[in-house]
């Protein structure tokens, strides 16, 4: 029975409501994130990182491995003009590598049409072939830098349209083979932050499906499920990796994974995922559980909103929070994991480089008789930068994200 | 008090449970890794190989070996001969390292306990001072740089140019001090941090409140109300802590060249000798299910409303 | 009502004047209280009332010495007892009233208590430090004290830890706790909203008990008018940080003055008028870190004058000491 006043009423209390602007829980978060001068800073750093990491190619970096054991060993930082490829023992021709590659694209137009012109197949095919090896072996790039993958092929050939033989001075010196520790740097965070990323995601997607199933089915299923996190809590994962890695190094073992066209590096990325898990299960779980029986998402049942509503508006964000937060603070354990892992010699193996590796060769050549600082301080000072960035953005995301916790600074 | 044997007991039997597993694992593992551990050393005389392989037990059939070394392990606490290092049992090796590292352990955790909660405490009472700003910068520092790379810094300034440590060596107090600290620091770092945030959150709580109502003094309101709320997550980050010091302790007996478990463990590893490796891995999954246990069992005492189960 | 007459011939016991408390937040500063004043005589119970966010629980903080500083700040005002300004003490003579001549409960008895402490060490802790008992003697007082708040088993109780008590029975302990000492003066900040009605009923009957027996004053902070009804002499309204009205409990309810006040008594279900729907007052309270000018209540209110707009009403008195703060009303009491 509705009288008039009654209506009056609720045709008032909706009018006042719509005066009410809401504010979403993300919108509501980057507010508070940009008031957050570290975090803030560390967000930008850390965007303007993953963007070098990824234009590395195009950028006018000396070779990251050629090496120069007669002039180059150890120099410090310094602002010499280096061209590229003039290294007397790479015979290049001109002394440069814009030189050596008009020689080599000779070479190959030559092979082509010496194809072109003999009529028969199998000849054919034997130059086809040539060219190939060579484009694998002898092609300057290949002497200069490991493995590009195709788009790094690319972007290369486009830094070299654009900068010819320029190539940045060693600012931050050479390491003891002599090799550019500015380029080595640059190369080794591509490694490093996608090592980081990488089992950062892995374990993302391992915690939060494990997590989410544990909590939202809850009873026996989740006490089953977090008995076994408590006790894989108790497995020392560090030594099993190792002991893993073992197995994996075995030349039989590694064969067969090179067979089935898995890399170490990429076995490597997916155990350290796997093991990083375990926290995140437990705080997604948590949450779950304790969103379930909110008062929000009871009174969305019960004015009716969806399953998939209440699923997407209520309970992904407030869980996302925590995922994002914590993936935050994973990534800087991951990447100090690997640069553990390369220090021990277990992790990254050369050619390939990362932080790790670049620090352990730094503390290597630490010597009371002379100090090579810079070997240790500019890879050690980008590891240290991205982890500080990392953990106060982490920290700064908290803050915002669950303003319960804006006293914790 | 039958709550607590319950629980040990019940721990226990998880404990026993994971170690089969971990053994079962290596032990497919290792089988499955073709040839044998000498297959290596060619020109070695048959009838010494068919002497080897009986010693390490291989010349029976493969269950029989799994059945064995099992037996071996769980009645006689025996795991059997290094591969690699000659006339050296993995029960030997274990009983060279395990004083220098548990030694080393203890020490960096106390370190880092006292220093971490003595920062955190200092850093949450003097909040927005330049000293909460120093000591929390530093522990970023700690937590951010890796701790080779502090112990390899260290070792150049306080040993090799102000000369107030001995470079390597075992035994004396001066000697496992700097890797203790250089150990400590990082977990130090997280410890100061969590009293911090801790002390913070609980500074805000409603019973706090009710303390100062009291007419309590401030220091007293937070050694008595403050402070042992504020320690719970440190507890609870113990057992990390552990986990974290064991695997700490691997780089740092490489850098101080220290002959501990770790050190084994990691040679163990590069020279695939997998009878170590695997006694390494069984002995540290106990150490961790113990302090574990040990941890659980401190929290519950600390806050009455967690029940162990 | 109350059945004890308080004697308010004698001096006040506490005088509150003109206290301003403002909160920095990030956006602006938050006028949490804009000048309240009010006395308390001995052995009376004073009720405040109001909505969330109108101020009556920072001002008992305030006058507590334990508004949180950052971000909260006291503006001006002077809190009298005992020949001294509370606002101006120094920490330790502060820390020698509180808990022991002025004591508080809280709203939430399940997070007021520390659950990391047995019940006997939260009593003793306090008349150890104040009444400076031996720690025997401070066990069997406060075995006493819970006897004396309806715990049975006291002895026993003491060594419990909060969690083990229902959240009535730590409602009672709180207030054992907040008496043991024998304070002049307790604030009761909303000490039954947390609780299950019957519970409610039960502690405000303790609450009255205790003080015909110990004559003990008593502030009585809720938003809840049937608290007022059931155990307070006076009350003040407050609204936006301010009083809007001061009078006997049995008068406001007959003849409430202030729009607001009119407003809260007709929100109350009643039992012998049958309805469909309660009555709200409209709109919201007014943003204290943005105020406009004029009366704070003029937007929700329904007989606003044109002068409600451009200067805010001072706290008139009207006839037998009842003091409101509204035009209207003030106008009408003149024309009666």
């Amino acid at each position: 029975m509705m009288t008039d006043s009654n209506r009056e009423t609720l045709e008032r209390i909706l009018a006042e409501s719509k005066g009410i602007h809401g504010v979403s829980l993300w919108q509501d978060a980057w507010r508070r994130l940009r008031r957050n001068k570290t975090a803030m800073i560390s967000l930008v750093f850390l965007i303007l990182l993953a963007v070098m990491a990824f234009i590395t190619p195009l950028l006018p970096l000396q070779s990251p491995i050629d090496k120069d054991l007669n002039n180059r060993r150890f120099l410090p930082p310094n602002l010499q003009a280096v061209v590229m490829g003039s290294r007397a023992d790479l015979k290049f021709e001109g002394g440069t590598l814009t030189g050596e590659m008009a020689k080599f694209d000779k070479m190959i137009v030559a092979l082509q049409e010496d194809a072109a012109q003999t009529g028969d197949a199998d000849e054919q095919q034997k130059i086809a072939e040539s060219i190939q090896s060579r484009m694998e072996v002898e092609h300057p790039f290949n002497q200069l830098w490991n493995e590009l993958d195709p788009l790094s092929w690319k972007m290369t050939e486009i830094r070299i349209a654009v900068f010819g033989d320029y190539s940045i001075p060693s600012v931050f010196g050479t390491d003891k083979l002599g090799r550019d520790l500015l380029a080595r740097v640059f190369w080794g965070a591509r490694v490093s932050l996608i090592v980081g990323v990488i089992a950062a995601l892995v374990s993302l997607i391992i915690g939060v499906s494990y997590g989410a199933i544990a909590g939202y089915f809850g009873g026996h299923i989740d006490a089953a499920m977090m008995r076994l996190v408590d006790v894989l809590y108790s497995v020392p994962f560090f030594f099993v990796v190792i002991f893993l890695l073992t197995f994996l190094g075995e030349p039989d073992v590694k064969a067969w994974f090179d067979s089935v066209g898995v890399d170490q590096i990429m076995v490597f990325y997916i155990t350290i995922g796997a093991i990083y898990w375990l926290t995140m299960s437990r705080v997604v779980r948590g949450q779950v559980l304790a969103l379930r029986h909110e008062q929000f998402i009871e009174a969305a049942q019960t004015i009716g909103a969806s399953p998939p509503r209440i699923i997407f508006r209520h309970l992904v964000p407030n869980v996302m929070g925590v995922v994002i937060v914590y993936l935050t603070l994973t990534i800087p354990s991951v990447m100090l994991f690997e640069a553990f892992l390369s220090f021990l010699g277990m992790g990254v193996a050369p050619p390939d480089v990362s932080w790790g590796l670049l620090l352990n060769d730094g503390i290597e050549a630490l010597s009371i008789i002379k100090i090579f600082w810079w070997v240790v301080l500019f890879p050690g000072a980008a590891l240290a930068f991205t982890l500080f960035a990392l953990n106060f953005l982490g920290d700064g995301l908290r803050d915002a994200l669950d303003p319960r916790m804006k006293n914790r600074d | 008090m039958r709550d607590l044997a319950g629980y040990i007991l019940k721990r226990g039997l998880w404990m026993v449970l994971t170690l089969w597993v971990v053994y079962s694992i290596s032990f497919a593992l290792m089988r499955s890794v073709p040839g044998n551990p000498f297959s290596s050393e060619r020109g070695m005389p048959p009838a010494i190989e068919l002497q080897m392989k009986a010693r390490y037990n291989l010349d029976a059939p493969i269950m029989q070996q799994y059945v064995d070394i099992l037996k071996g392990i769980v009645f006689r606490g025996d795991m059997g001969w290094s591969y690699k290092l000659e006339d050296y049992s993995v029960n030997q090796v274990i009983a060279e390292g395990f004083p220098v590292s548990a030694s080393l352990a203890i020490f960096a955790l106390v370190f880092a306990l006292i220093l971490g909660i003595t920062a955190g405490v200092i850093s949450a009472v003097y909040r927005r001072t330049p000293a909460d700003t120093a000591l929390m910068m530093a522990a970023v520092l700690g937590i951010a740089v890796p701790n080779f790379v502090i112990a390899s810094i260290a070792i150049l300034l306080f040993v090799f140019m102000l000369q107030l440590f001995p470079a390597a060596g075992w035994g004396t107090l001066s000697q496992i001090a700097l890797p203790a600290l250089c150990l400590g620091m990082p977990i130090a770092a997280y410890i100061a941090r969590l009293t911090r945030t801790g002390m913070l959150e609980t500074m805000t709580k409603d019973h706090v409140r009710t303390a100062f109502a009291k007419g309590l003094p401030r220091h007293k309101v937070i050694t008595r109300h403050v402070l042992p709320g504020a320690l719970l997550p440190v507890v609870s980050y113990l057992g990390p802590a552990v986990a974290r010091v064991l695997t700490g302790s691997v780089v740092l007996e490489k850098i101080f060249a220290l002959p501990g478990m770790g050190s084994h463990f990691i040679n163990a590893a590069l020279q695939r000798d997998y009878t170590v490796a695997m006694g390494m891995v069984l002995i540290y999954t106990v150490l961790l299910f113990v302090m574990n246990t040990l941890v659980d069992i401190t929290y519950s005492i600390i806050d009455p409303r967690v029940k162990l189960q | 009502m109350n059945n004890t007459p308080a004697d308010r011939s004698s001096e006040p016991l506490l005088q509150v004047q003109d206290l301003q408390v403002t909160f920095k937040t990030d956006l602006a500063d938050v006028r949490a209280v804009r000048g309240v004043s009010f006395d308390v005589y001995p052995g009376e119970t004073v009720g405040i009332v109001g909505e969330s966010g109108s101020g009556k629980s920072v001002t008992n903080l305030a006058l507590m010495g334990l508004v949180p500083k950052p971000p909260g700040r006291i503006d001006g005002g002077q809190v009298w007892y005992d020949g001294q300004n509370l606002l101006e003490l120094d920490d330790r003579s502060m820390q020698s009233i509180r808990g022991h001549k002025i004591a508080m409960i809280f709203q939430d008895p399940m997070t007021a208590l520390n659950p990391l402490m047995t019940v006997g060490q939260q009593l003793t802790e306090m008349t150890r430090l104040h009444l400076g008992l031996s720690k025997s003697a401070a066990n069997d007082q406060a075995a006493d004290m819970l006897e004396l708040v309806g715990i049975s088993n006291a002895k026993k109780r003491l060594r419990d830890y909060p969690h083990q008590f229902s959240g009535g029975m730590r409602q009672r302990v709180m207030i054992a706790m907040a008496l043991s000492c024998q304070p002049d003066l307790l604030i009761a900040d909303e000490p039954t909203t947390a609780l299950d009605v019957t519970i409610q009923a039960q502690i405000l009957e303790l609450l009255r008990e205790l003080q015909e027996k110990r004559g003990t004053s008593i502030i009585m902070i809720t938003h809840d008018l049937g608290v007022v009804a059931e155990i307070c002499d006076r009350v003040l309204v407050m609204y936006a940080g301010q009083v809007v009205e001061k009078a006997e409990v049995k008068e406001l309810f007959a003849n409430p003055q202030h729009p607001y006040t009119k407003g809260l008594l007709r929100s109350l279900p009643r039992f012998d008028q049958v309805t469909d729907s309660l009555y709200a007052i409209p709109g919201q309270p007014p943003d204290l870190g943005n105020l406009p000018a004029g009366c704070a209540f003029r937007d929700r209110c329904d007989v606003s004058v044109e002068q409600c707009s451009q200067e805010a009403p001072e706290l008139y008195s009207l006839h037998d000491g009842r003091l409101v703060s509204c035009f209207v009303a003030k106008e009408e009491a003149s024309n009666a």
